[in-house]
């Protein structure tokens, strides 16, 4: 595995050009450019703010910034599972010209879709700054172990979706709808509470995508290092799709060329 | 020393008919044991046996369909073998599917960039080398335009280019030698000639006989996936050349 991923290391000058190329094709012909992954997650708080203190009377400040945690974070996932479905056939043309390893085009997705992420990510963190004080300061460094958690689930979840996509077509349009089911699933736009008193705890607690997201929230929104708890599950969901991602490469990796 | 090794290899595609296999099919196959969509097996190349040694040339010929580029494909190692073993030892380039592989958005310039970085280049590396690609390519200007609005000619000088900027060790070759305008042709020779001087294996796919005589010092003939004739180029040349007019007699 050293091995592979030294290979991977290898090809980093094209597979850097093509994320760097990524993010410029994205917003080529936009007036703000790069400021749209800024302004995306700003506009759909403000909206769901302004609709749930409209209708449920919920308080902004506090419950805006936990929303806006949750859409940069679904965000990521969202797209990293979208583009993560097309990332073997983007990549065919090179797939059918040089034997390099297949874990480069996932990976170009996930770098892309982090960017846009990370730059979100910041704004929530000087935001939250800007409303509730510097109190997150000490919570703060628990963020990297937490960020490279998720770097390797968006790289494993963006394979596995490639690989699926390239076998059965259809999984593009399952994933839009099992994405859907996840969102719900997922503390994104409510306060986990709100199914716990409902008696649908376990949705939450067995959810690895809740897990993650609160490995972000703990951190960033109370100031607190997350527990053990959420990190053992988050760390036990990442191993778990590493593995099947792993296993992918090395069963498929050279037969996938057959099903582009 | 740069060499590959063919032992009893076998390539057999398995191609739906129809579409891809869909999740409802697969789902309905598991249960009934049979498929809706048949699958065809189109058995590309068949018990090859092939020792290409250090120096040699050599020459791939045969009727359309008889498996010549997927070979070619095998020895770059994109194709896995679904029977037998393949050894290549050296650094492989290969020019085929030429004008595939560009991001469409980003600039002559920038492409020439990522398919050096495939290739092994490094952004080091490749800043001594930019200038005389650019150069060959004859493009000017328009390398600072996106490759999307390229005429395929333009691709095929920009791909060739920078293909043939590295020195190889193991050199394959898929009917290149016709690509581009008339003056381009002449100086795209020019540059093959001299690859193939230095390249220490040289495997070449053509239909232009002459060619393969003037390159190749070996030539296998290969017919529906499998080797018919292999030995010094001039016989099989000759072999192949009476067995295809004898065919056209007969058609005729």
């Amino acid at each position: 595995m050293s091995q592979y991923l030294s290979d991977v290391w290898k090809c980093r000058y094209f597979w850097l050009s093509l994320v760097k190329n990524d993010l410029r094709a994205r917003y080529s012909r936009s007036v703000i450019g790069i400021g749209w992954s800024l302004l995306n997650p700003l506009l759909m708080t403000i909206v769901l703010s302004v609709v749930f203190h409209g209708v449920f009377g919920m308080d902004i400040k506090e419950f805006g910034l936990y929303l806006l945690t949750g859409i940069c974070f679904w965000n990521f996932i969202a797209s990293v599972v979208s583009s993560g479905c097309n990332c073997l056939f983007q990549g065919e043309a090179y797939i059918r010209q040089f034997p390099a390893p297949m874990a480069i085009y996932p990976l170009r997705t996930v770098l892309s879709s982090s960017f846009h992420f990370l730059v979100a990510l910041v704004v929530v963190i000087v935001l939250k700054w800007g409303v509730g004080g510097f109190g997150n300061l000490s919570a703060l460094p628990s963020l990297i172990p937490a960020l490279l958690l998720l770097f390797v689930f968006g790289w494993s979840l963006a394979l596995l979706a490639g690989f699926a996509t390239a076998y059965f077509p259809d999984t593009r349009h399952l994933s839009e709808v099992l994405l859907q089911m996840l969102y719900f699933a997922t503390p994104i736009m409510y306060p986990p509470e709100m199914l716990r008193g409902k008696g649908m705890g376990w949705v939450v607690d067995y959810n690895p995508l809740a897990a993650l997201v609160n490995l972000l929230r703990e951190p960033i929104l109370k100031g607190v290092k997350p527990s053990v708890d959420t990190f053992g599950m988050a760390t036990g969901s990442v191993i778990l799709i590493g593995f099947f991602a792993v296993v992918t490469l090395v069963r498929l990796q050279r037969k996938i060329i057959f099903q582009l | 020393m740069a060499c590959i090794r063919l032992e009893d290899f076998s390539l057999t595609f398995r191609v739906r008919q129809n579409r891809r296999r869909s999740f409802k099919e697969y789902l309905v196959r598991q249960m009934f044991r049979e498929s809706v969509n048949p699958v065809m097996e189109v058995r590309a190349l068949q018990h090859v046996d092939l020792t290409v040694r250090d120096g040699e040339r050599l020459g791939i010929i045969g009727r359309n369909g008889a498996g010549k580029s997927t070979m070619l494909k095998v020895l770059a190692g994109i194709y896995p073998p679904t029977g037998g073993r393949l050894v290549v030892e050296g650094r492989v380039s290969s020019l085929f599917d030429l004008s595939l592989g560009f991001e469409p958005e980003a600039s002559g310039w920038e492409n020439i960039a990522y398919r050096g970085y495939l290739q092994g280049e490094t952004p080091t590396s490749i800043r001594s080398k930019i200038q005389a690609i650019a150069d060959f390519t004859e493009l000017g200007d328009f390398l600072n335009l996106p490759v999307r609005h390229y005429s395929s000619g333009m691709l095929v000088r920009l791909a060739f280019a920078i293909a043939t900027a590295i020195d190889p060790e193991i050199l394959l070759v898929d009917e290149v030698l016709s690509v581009g305008d008339m003056s381009f042709q002449t100086k795209a020779l020019q540059r093959m000639r001299d690859m193939m001087s230095k390249a220490r294996v040289i495997v070449m796919v053509s239909h232009d006989l002459s060619s393969i005589m003037r390159f190749c010092d070996r030539a296998i003939w290969l017919d529906e996936g499998r080797v018919c004739q292999i030995g010094p180029t001039k016989e099989i040349v000759e072999a192949y050349t009476a067995s295809a007019s004898a065919a056209i007699a007969k058609a005729a």
